[in-house]
C-alpha cells in the first residue's frame, strides 16, 4: 500500500479496495465447494454425462412405446434406467449449480454453461451418429462466440 | 403437442426457474434467521418459497424436455437452450438490476442468432 502514498507530501492517497476474492476459504469439502468455478466445473461434467445419459435411454424407450396418457408416458420415459440415472446424475449437476449460482452473478454463470453444448454437440455425433449440417454448426459457432463475447471482462463489471 | 413445442416451453420454464432460484437466495442471504452447518445451509436454502417454486418450474421444464427430446435430435433440441442466456439477462436486469451493457447486449444478440439457425436447421 505504501506505493499509493505520495511521497514528500502529507496527503494520505486512499488505500484501493481489495480485491474481490469472495469470503475467506473455509476448510474440507465445503471450501472447496465455495470457489464457484470448482462447483461449476462439476456441475457442467454431470450435466452433459447426464443429458448424454437420458438421450440414450430415450432412444430405449421409443423402441417399445406405450399408448397410455400424458403421464403414463413421462413414468416410462423416466422409468427407463439410463434416463433415470441420466436424471440423477444431471441433479446431481444441478445441486452444484445451486452452490456456484450463491456465489456468482447468474448473468455470468448462464453464459458459461454453453461450453456444455459444444461437448453434447459432439457426443452426439460420436454415440448417436446424428449429422451436423453446416446450418446447425454455425448455429453453434455463433451461441460460442455470443458466450465468449458476454464473459470478455469489462472494465468495472469484471466480478 | 408438437415436440418442437414441448422445446421452447421447457427453455422458457427454465429461464423462470432460473430467476425464482437467484431471487430465492438473495433473500436467503439477506434473512436474519441464518443456521450454520451443512444440515443448517439445507435448511437455509429449504425454507425459501422461491427456491420450491424453482424445484416446481424445474421439474415441469424437465418433463416437457423429455417429452420433446425423445422425438428431436439432441444436437438440434440442446442447443436451443440458450435462448435462456438472453431470456436471463433480460430478466436479471428487470428483477435484479444487474448492469447488463451494451457489450452483453450484442452477445446476446449473437446467440439469438446462433438459436435461430440452429431452429431453422
Amino acid at each position: 500500500m505504501s506505493s499509493y502514498q505520495q511521497s514528500g507530501s502529507s496527503v494520505m492517497v486512499e488505500p484501493l479496495p481489495p480485491v474481490a476474492t469472495g469470503p475467506a476459504p473455509a476448510k474440507g469439502l465445503r471450501g472447496v465447494l465455495t470457489r464457484w468455478w470448482v462447483a461449476f466445473s462439476a456441475s457442467a461434467v454431470f450435466v452433459v454425462s447426464g443429458h448424454l445419459l437420458i438421450k440414450f435411454g430415450l432412444n430405449a424407450a421409443a423402441a417399445h412405446p406405450v399408448t397410455a396418457g400424458a403421464i403414463g408416458k413421462i413414468l416410462h420415459i423416466v422409468l427407463q434406467p439410463e434416463v433415470f440415472v441420466g436424471l440423477l446424475i444431471y441433479g446431481l449437476g444441478s445441486a452444484c449449480w445451486i452452490v456456484a449460482v450463491a456465489q456468482q452473478e447468474i448473468s455470468f454463470l448462464y453464459p458459461l454453461s454453453s461450453l456444455n453444448y459444444v461437448l453434447v454437440a459432439g457426443a452426439s455425433v460420436l454415440f448417436f451418429h446424428e449429422a451436423i449440417s453446416s446450418k446447425r454448426g454455425w448455429g453453434l459457432a455463433l451461441i460460442v462466440l455470443g458466450m465468449i463475447l458476454m464473459n470478455r471482462k469489462t472494465k468495472g463489471t469484471a466480478q | 403437442m408438437n415436440p418442437k413445442v414441448m422445446i421452447w416451453a421447457s427453455v422458457v420454464l427454465s429461464a423462470v426457474a432460473q430467476i425464482c432460484l437467484k431471487h430465492g437466495l438473495n433473500r436467503m442471504r439477506a434473512s436474519s434467521s441464518q443456521r450454520s452447518g451443512v444440515a443448517g445451509m439445507v435448511m437455509n436454502v429449504a425454507s425459501q418459497p422461491f427456491v420450491w417454486m424453482w424445484g416446481i418450474s424445474f421439474v415441469a421444464a424437465t418433463g416437457l424436455w423429455l417429452l420433446g427430446l425423445q422425438k428431436l435430435e439432441l444436437s438440434y433440441a440442446y442447443p436451443l437452450v440458450s435462448f435462456g442466456y438472453v431470456l436471463v439477462n433480460i430478466l436479471s436486469a428487470i428483477f435484479f438490476h444487474e448492469r447488463v451493457d451494451r457489450n452483453r447486449w450484442i452477445s446476446v444478440a449473437v446467440i439469438c442468432a446462433g438459436v435461430m439457425m440452429i431452429a431453422g436447421s
